[in-house]
């Protein structure tokens, strides 16, 4: 059966690897602890620059810890302890002399339930532009081409001073979620299954929403719905009890997985 | 077959007597309810009922004329003292000089009542030594009112007098009830109520974003939490001794409007950091987390979102704590507020007066128709704790947020 015990020292099975050259993030040796609980084990990875990598895996797995590893969010949780390295262009993230405020404001994350703050359509995407210290005329510059390529645009134009993000639509709101990301231009952008909470006309929307994003952005984008990480990723992380099993580009994880239990998961026979 | 089209199963018949069980249990609910709705009523009927008499009063120097609806405060003294006897430079030459002005106002309220003598809608002019002859309950005064009119003596007018009017909320107090007003006393409890608030918002506020944003899990978090509900819950008189002791005495502040304000401030603080707290607790977790991936720092995190995302919450929080330190009467009267007052304050260092102090002394005077002054300070009490009760309710419904 599927145990720790056989994954722990694991060698993580690589299909067609990201060359460091390639890569916008570097995860080197990760291990990650929440107090006594070790969440993560030994990870290695890239994620190469300007493609989108989808994380996948059964729930408590790991993915969002992962995730949030990238930006150091998981800083703001009491207790927990990272060893290892993630190279951010080439720098490591982790080290004690980086600003982790710094670092968040380079990675922008989009969150499972959308959570617009309770102010105006446009005060939600200029508040990241705002913390930069943008005012204006370009603020305001800033805003309308976020909110164009997060495809709200359209929707809000003619109201975006004035309503508040709390009265759009969930898909609307996590569109506005989107935005407020990308405004600043990060070139690294997390998202944490970020249509878990929607229904599937707005999964649509927000799905052609992020294969267009990656023309500007490097995205990785963790799900629990595989046809999603099969639609949208270039590559694919499978991973299991804090380790990763595998990972590759998606036609290959999907169509010739060579771990069996990346085999047994993708094809629904999973615990 | 057939049977069952006429009766419904035995599965979905209804038991009579559990119907009716629940029927009456539902309906002795609403008995206490009602009960203490008409308790409230009355009691409130019963206040506005005394704030209104049928009055016969001797004027001391006057000869007891009412002067009709529309004439000018000065108009009217003057006119007054004509009939009084002096002559129309003394007069203008008082009513000229802003501190006789203001003295001979001071000794003559001049007042609209509601019916006279004269007919309805007239001013009268009450001096210091006018005398009331007789009080009547405002049914018994209008069922008698003619025969009293035809009965009154030289000098007598024969009055329905509002004691609520304009001219008792802007007067001082007064060792006669008939020329008292609340007006000292309303002026004190706006300047201890905003001295007050002035230093128990930036304390409470700030102790509730101390804990509730920076210090999560903190030991002195939890020695704080246990010991900021006890001191909510601490009588207010012990709030006034303490005021008394520290800032009365050992600070040398004397019986002032600071010493009233510290003390209503320290009773206050505990209030607004329970609510702030809460309000502050109610923004969800996920904005902060919004901002923080946005690369703010813990201090703009809370600046920026989580303290305006809280404010409609602290603000009704900060309205409820005024509005229970406008009711306290103990802590006042312990530090200082005085019997009688009869100059507006003007400055922190002021002798004062507030609301509920001046209705208690009142209530305890043994001149009858202090108890009608009293009820119409108790009405000017209600309005104003109504009107900041409203303002929270109305806070409340507008800034109401669904996350
Ligand atoms: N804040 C936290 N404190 C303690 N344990 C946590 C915390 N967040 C996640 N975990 C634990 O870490 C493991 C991985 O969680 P997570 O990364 O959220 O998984 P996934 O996103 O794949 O569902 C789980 O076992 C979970 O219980
Ligand atoms: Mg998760």
């Amino acid at each position: 059966m599927v145990s720790l015990e056989l994954l722990k020292d694991h060698e993580t099975v690589r299909s067609a690897p990201v060359t460091e050259a390639e890569a916008l993030v570097d995860v080197r040796r990760l291990n990650l602890w929440y107090g006594k609980k070790q969440a993560l084990y030994d990870i290695s990875v890239r994620f190469p620059r300007n493609q989108i990598t989808a994380i996948i895996g059964p729930s408590g797995c790991g993915k969002s810890t992962l995730l949030r590893s990238l930006n150091r969010m998981n800083d703001l949780v009491p207790g927990v302890r990272v060893e290892g390295e993630v190279l951010y262009e080439g720098v490591n993230i982790y080290d004690p002399r980086v600003d982790p405020v710094a670092v968040r404001r380079q990675i922008g994350m989009v969150f499972q339930k959308p959570n617009p703050f309770p102010k105006t359509i446009f005060e939600n995407v200029a508040f990241g532009l705002r913390l930069m210290g943008f005012k204006g005329s370009e603020l305001e510059d800033r805003v309308v081409e976020a909110l164009k390529r997060a495809a709200l645009w359209n929707e809000v134009q003619d109201r975006f001073r004035k309503e508040s993000g709390l009265r759009l639509s969930g898909g609307q709101q996590q569109r506005l979620c989107i935005a407020r990301a990308i405004a600043v231009e990060p070139p690294l952008l997390l998202m944490d299954e970020p249509t878990s909470a929607l229904d599937p006309i707005a999964t649509q929307a927000i799905e052609d929403l992020i294969t267009g994003l990656k023309q500007h952005y490097t995205v990785v984008i963790v799900t629990h719905n595989m046809q999603q990480a099969a639609r949208v990723s270039d590559r694919t992380l499978f991973m299991h009890l804090g380790v990763l099993v595998e990972e590759g580009p998606t036609e290959l994880i999907f169509t010739k997985p060579k771990h069996p239990y990346t085999e047994a998961y993708i094809t629904g026979r999973f615990g | 077959m057939n049977r069952s089209l006429e009766s419904p199963p035995q599965a979905f018949s209804t038991d009579p007597w559990k119907t009716r069980i629940d029927r009456a249990f539902a309906r002795a609910l609403l008995i206490p309810l009602a009960v203490s709705i008409g308790l409230l009523a009355l009691l409130l009927g019963d206040t506005v009922y005394r704030s209104f008499s049928v009055q016969v009063v001797r004027a001391d120097e006057g000869p007891g004329k009412t002067y009709p609806f529309g004439l000018s405060a000065n108009e009217i003294l003057r006119q007054e003292l004509l009939a009084r006897g002096y002559t129309e430079e003394e007069i203008s030459s008082s009513l000229q000089d802003p501190t006789e002005r203001r003295v001979l106002l001071l000794q003559n309220r001049v007042e609209l009542m509601w019916n006279t003598q004269d007919g309805p809608f007239r001013y009268v002019v009450t001096g210091l030594r006018d005398e009331r002859v007789e009080d009547f309950s405002l049914a018994e005064g209008l069922r008698r009112w003619n025969e009293l009119k035809a009965n009154l003596g030289e000098g007598e007018r024969l009055v329905l007098n509002p004691w609520l009017d304009q001219s008792f909320l802007t007067r001082p107090p007064s060792r006669s009830p008939l020329t008292a007003g609340i007006g000292v006393a309303i002026w004190g409890t706006a300047w201890v109520l905003s001295l007050a608030l002035l230093i128990a918002i930036p304390v409470g506020v700030g102790t509730a974003i101390l804990l509730e944003e920076y210090l999560r899990e903190g030991t002195l978090n939890r020695i704080l939490e246990v010991n900021l509900r006890n001191l909510a819950g601490v009588p207010s008189i012990v709030y006034g001794l303490l005021g008394l002791a520290l800032f009365v005495r050992e600070f040398g502040l004397g019986p002032s409007i600071l010493a009233a304000a510290l003390t209503l401030g320290l009773l206050g603080i505990p209030v607004i950091v329970v609510t702030s707290r809460e309000a502050l607790r109610a923004v969800p977790e996920s904005l902060r987390q919004a901002a923080f991936a946005l690369g703010a720092t813990r201090r703009q995190v809370v600046f920026r979102v989580v303290v305006p995302a809280a404010l409609p919450g602290m603000v009704t929080g900060v309205i409820l704590s005024a509005a229970r330190l406008i009711g306290e009467a103990a802590p006042p009267l312990l530090v200082g507020a005085a019997a009688y007052v009869p100059f507006f304050p003007n400055g922190p260092m002021s002798e004062y007066t507030v609301v509920p102090v001046q209705i208690y002394l009142w209530v305890s005077m043994n001149i009858p128709e202090f108890s009608r002054v009293a009820a119409a300070g108790i009405l000017v009490m209600l309005a104003m704790l109504s009107g900041l009760y409203l303002m929270a309710l109305y806070l409340r419904n507008r800034f109401r947020r669904e996350w």
